[in-house]
């Protein structure tokens, strides 16, 4: 029982249980906190799986901009603060294929073949040659694709529609 | 030496996956969905990383390339939420309400 697997069992647990709290309390507001704990505890993993580039990002990123967009998301459609949604009201039919489909990914879960247990390091140039290098493509094409959809996200919202 | 194995990291993906399958699924606001979403992507983004640490610099691709991957998917992510927060507040606009079972037209 090594301190990695001690740090990834306690980070694990951390991610599904605010997960899941994410997408069941009542209050947006709660939900979009969960979220960044979420977030938060995700780039602790990727900190721990040897990708420190990756584990940044992701906070700059994720629990940076993505907490926010959705925040002003959840604030620009609602109609006073701290307004509690209804309940959402499960349907049986729906709540039963989630509940098939986790059960199914658990089963899938415990038959996955364990190999060795090392964790390569790597160094962060090491990354950086391979993303403006050889990879280099994938993130002009990155680029363009964000244009494209900031571009989308202005015409959706813009003001004049009936 | 760690006995961290990648079954384990396989395993806790699979649970996010089905964390967010499950709001994606079951959830009528709008935003809940995209969190969801954003869930089961991350849940991707780990594979991915997982597999460039567990797997060195074999013959094909180095280790290196799942983590490329991932930075790529981890902006791929954050556009695609912000294109689906431009829907939801088309959404308002038009119907007053981000319930998704009220867009039910293919015209706002």
């Amino acid at each position: 029982m090594s301190l990695e697997l001690v740090a990834f069992i306690l980070l694990a647990g951390v991610a599904v249980v605010t997960g899941l709290l994410a997408l069941l309390v009542r209050e947006l507001v709660h939900t979009i906190l969960w979220v960044a704990v979420f977030f938060v505890d995700l780039a602790l993993v990727y900190f721990l799986l040897s990708a420190p580039f990756l584990g940044v990002l992701q906070l700059g990123v994720y629990a940076g901009a993505v907490t926010i967009l959705l925040l002003f998301g959840v604030m620009v459609t609602r109609k006073r603060i701290f307004f509690r949604e209804a309940a959402t009201g499960i349907g049986p039919i729906p709540l039963g294929l989630a509940l098939g489909v986790i059960v199914l990914l658990a089963t899938v879960a415990t038959t996955l073949p364990t190999t060795s247990g090392t964790v390569h390091a790597y160094a962060v140039t090491d990354l950086s040659v391979l993303l403006f290098g050889s990879d280099g493509g994938w993130l002009v094409l990155l680029g363009l694709s964000m244009m494209g959809a900031l571009a989308g996200a202005i015409y959706l919202v813009r003001e004049g529609r009936e | 030496m760690s006995d961290l194995s990648s079954g384990a990291v396989l395993a806790f993906s699979v649970i996010l996956l089905g964390i967010g399958l499950f709001g994606l699924l079951t959830r009528r606001n709008f935003i809940l969905v995209l969190i969801a979403i954003e869930v089961a992507m991350n849940a991707a983004i780990l594979n991915f990383v997982a597999f460039g640490a567990f797997l060195g610099n074999g013959p094909g691709a180095s280790g290196l390339s799942g983590q490329a991957i991932a930075v790529v998917l981890v902006g791929l992510a954050a556009t695609e939420v912000a294109v689906g927060l431009a829907i939801v507040l088309a959404l308002n606009r038009a119907r007053g309400s981000i319930n998704v079972g009220e867009a039910t037209a293919l015209k706002l």
